[in-house]
């Protein structure tokens, strides 16, 4: 483990029952980095970076985040949670909650923060994802696209060391698409370590230091967006590419 | 090419949909009271013709048996028989609800568990107490009650009664079990309990800011909430203090008698233009506020014909029930205690007058602690003594919380179980511990789930209170029943129970509704 991981997976072995999701992921990732995973539905591409803030149990292998090691001690866990934030592809907002509830839900009662300061920050947040004026409203009351962003404002309420995003735009109409990417490229340009689970090659090639590419449980291939695109090595791999790009 | 905006024609009145719809309505209407009022005068004239003309008399008249539970035992006239088995309806009512509440939560929730004993436990309660009629549960109930020995005044030793019960964590002689039912220590009520309520009432005021005082200095992050603790423990403190201090609470006793000779002795002219002003009132309130609601920045919304409708209907009632209120001094007098209803007089009057007396600076314990005794010449447990849960009480009340709590159960699971997943991952992934996501996400959104259909069964529980005929429970209908077997008068009975059961299922239905609106989530 260089000394810059931030996240270091060795060896992730999952399994679902008889039917092994993870099949020994090794992964490093240092400070600042914005990795892309790409790969094929089902490949475990979800399952590995809920392993990362507990969502999932991984049964074999380790993982750490920061210098602390994932187990069943919920110190650890708790510890780990407070620095990682989590993006969902069906956004997961409190519904019974208005947006500035939702966002400083877990400041107030996980960090102990001021309800005055959480809101205080909940406001920055908002306005840096674009949004300021829907503070009041229900999550209900916004579109795909506006969810996303409070999302993504939610979990930076915490201000997270690493951000994870499990295909935050594959539930949203195109034309939001862009204002969700946008706040994120706006995010990893301000130096957040991100692991992003997305298809928008776009994006990968934009703001991606490094891509990985999934199938079946495995990392199958890794290398700069610009290998993906010019010489990807794995026959999976350019199968992959030829059908979505 | 340009046309003239043409503003839509309305169609002839016998096409109008709106027209047709609120028509339709109120010609049902006047068909429905038709038809009762026919079948009532029917039934009159029948009833006549056998010399059974149909009157209320029996209301004030008294009556000539006992009831076998309740305030009293000897009610002095039909109306008090009927209010003893209304009391007796709502004693079963409210603490049903209450245990039927608590047990079904744990039930839903034990059919959640991991733990597949207590699982399968809950699964096996449910699937019986929901297969069988709960007629038949009450009636096992009650059997149950009768096989147990009977008490025996045991008069070879020292002459004192043993206790019956085969719990020995108690001291000897606490609890009784008979056919009779059973009987508990108590704290029993005295004089001063009135004054004592009065203190709590004050008390639960004073929770209530202490609760929000907590949450602020929580949120204000000042301070760990703990706002229940802190409620509860204010609520402890005035519960021990009026213990002692409710005499205090005796200042409020010449309040309340000076408020009882204000509606005694105002003029009922007042009284009549007060109530017929406050339906006025009322429904220009209403009319406002819908008025209001259409208001625009552009101006008044147009109102649609069903507005229309709406807006005279509530003219017309209001103008009715103040013509009502001038015109017949009788119903007010009866409301302000200057008359009678049904020969008794229960108006506001009287209800100051009662509560003047109890507020008088009665001293000494609100509550007494009495143990249960035995009264050796009826063999029967003691009148006065401990709590007396009798037999067909306990048959009733068990019968209809088991089988209430196997539905609430139910629908506190499906209300946890529709709470999506993403809830509870987005709420770990912030980092909420376990404890706070069942408080602050779950909970939350499932209760505005599980609130529609529990409050169907609380209402199911209140009507099937009217199966401890089968025990013979006094409650309304028990009494009622009695009341007609012995003057025959059907009718009156009859009117009698549909009105107190609608007015409970209307409560119960006012009250969840109002929750279940305040509960509901905003969407677009
Ligand atoms: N809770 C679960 N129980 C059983 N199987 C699961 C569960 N979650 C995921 N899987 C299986 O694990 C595999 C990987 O799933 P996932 O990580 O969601 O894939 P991806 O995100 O790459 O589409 C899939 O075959 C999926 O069916
Ligand atoms: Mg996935």
């Amino acid at each position: 483990m260089t000394d810059q991981a931030i996240i270091d997976c060795r060896g992730v072995k999952k399994w679902f029952g008889d039917f092994q999701a993870l099949r020994g992921v090794d992964l490093e990732v240092t400070k600042g980095e914005v990795v892309v995973i790409i790969g094929p539905s089902g490949s475990g591409k979800s399952t590995f970076i809920r392993c990362i803030n507990r969502l999932e149990v991984h049964q074999e292998g380790q993982i750490f985040v920061d210098g602390i090691e994932l187990t069943n001690d919920v110190r650890n866990i708790e510890a780990i949670r407070k620095d990682v934030g989590m993006v969902f592809q069906s956004f997961n907002l409190f519904p019974h909650l208005t947006i500035m509830q939702n966002i400083t839900l877990a400041p107030i009662w996980v960090k102990k923060q001021s309800k005055s300061e959480a809101e205080a920050y909940g406001r920055e947040l908002l306005e840096r994802v674009g949004i300021p004026e829907q503070a009041d409203k229900y999550p209900g009351q916004l579109s795909g696209g506006q969810q996303q962003r409070v999302a993504i404002a939610r979990a930076l309420a915490m201000k997270p060391q690493i951000m994870l995003f499990d295909e935050p735009t594959s539930a949203l109409d195109p034309e939001m698409v862009k204002e969700v990417l946008d706040a994120m490229k706006e995010l990893a340009k301000e130096g957040m370590t991100m692991i992003v689970v997305t298809h928008e090659m776009g994006f990968a090639r934009e703001v991606a230091d490094r891509v990985l590419f999934f199938d079946y449980g495995q990392l199958v291939e890794a290398g700069t967006p610009e290998h993906f695109f010019t010489n990807p090595q794995h026959d999976r791999t350019k199968l992959f590419l030829s059908q979505i790009l | 090419m340009t046309t003239a905006i043409q503003r839509p024609t309305r169609p002839p009145f016998y096409r109008d949909v709106t027209v047709l719809k609120w028509v339709f309505q109120i010609v049902f209407l006047i068909g429905i009271v038709t038809v009762f009022w026919l079948l009532g005068s029917f039934s009159i004239a029948n009833l006549a013709k056998q010399n059974l003309a149909v009157s209320w008399d029996f209301m004030a008249r008294p009556v000539g048996f006992q009831v076998a539970e309740g305030f009293t035992t000897l009610p002095e006239s039909g109306f008090q028989a009927l209010l003893v088995g209304i009391t007796n309806m709502l004693r079963v009512t409210i603490s049903g609800i209450l245990a039927a509440t608590i047990l079904g939560v744990i039930i839903g929730v034990s059919r959640l568990s991991h733990n597949w004993l207590v699982n399968k436990l809950a699964t096996v309660y449910i699937e019986t107490i929901r297969n069988i009629p709960l007629l038949v549960q009450i009636v096992f109930w009650g059997i149950v009650v009768s096989i147990i020995p009977d008490i025996v005044v045991d008069e070879t030793s020292d002459g004192s009664l043993k206790s019956l019960f085969g719990l020995r964590l108690l001291p000897e002689g606490w609890i009784f079990a008979s056919p009779k039912g059973f009987a508990m220590p108590w704290l029993v009520p005295t004089d001063g309990r009135w004054q004592w309520v009065g203190f709590m009432i004050v008390g639960a005021v004073a929770a209530l800011y202490a609760y929000r005082w907590r949450i602020r200095l929580q949120e204000a992050g000042t301070a760990e909430a703990r706002a229940f603790l802190w409620s509860g423990g204010v609520l402890v403190a005035f519960a021990i203090v009026g213990t002692f201090a409710h005499p205090v609470m005796g200042i409020f006793g010449p309040v309340f008698g000076f408020v009882a000779a204000f509606f005694q002795n105002t003029p009922i002219i007042i009284f009549q233009i007060v109530l017929a002003g406050l339906a006025v009132g009322g429904a220009y309130y209403i009319i406002k506020k819908r008025l209001d609601e259409l208001r625009t920045p552009a101006g008044l919304g147009k109102l649609t014909d069903d507005d229309w409708f709406r807006l005279a209907m509530a003219a017309v009632v209001a103008s009715g029930l103040a013509l009502f209120f001038l015109l017949q001094s009788g119903p007010v007098k009866a409301i302000v205690g200057q008359g009678t209803i049904f020969g008794q007089e229960i108006g506001l009057s009287q209800l100051f007058t009662g509560l003047e007396s109890r507020f008088s600076f009665v001293s000494g314990a609100p509550f007494d602690f009495s143990l249960p005794a035995i009264d050796g010449r009826f063999n029967n447990y003691a009148a006065d003594a401990g709590h007396v849960i009798t037999r067909a009480y306990f048959a009733l009340w068990i019968g209809v919380v088991l089988y209430t709590a196997a539905f609430i159960g139910e629908a506190v699971r499906a209300g946890v179980l529709a709470v999506p997943k993403g809830q509870t991952e987005a709420g770990f992934a912030v980092g909420l511990r376990r404890s706070q996501l069942l408080r602050m996400i779950v909970l939350p959104q499932a209760f505005r789930i599980i609130l529609p259909p529990v409050g169907n069964q609380y209402l199911n529980l209140a009507k099937n209170t009217s199966l401890g005929i089968a025990v013979a429970y006094p409650d309304i209908v028990q009494v009622g029943q009695t009341i007609f077997n012995q003057t025959g008068q059907t009718i009156p009975i009859v009117i009698s129970w549909m009105a107190w059961y609608s007015f409970v299922s209307l409560t119960l239905s006012a009250i969840v509704n109002r929750w279940n609106k305040k509960l509901k989530l905003v969407e677009r």
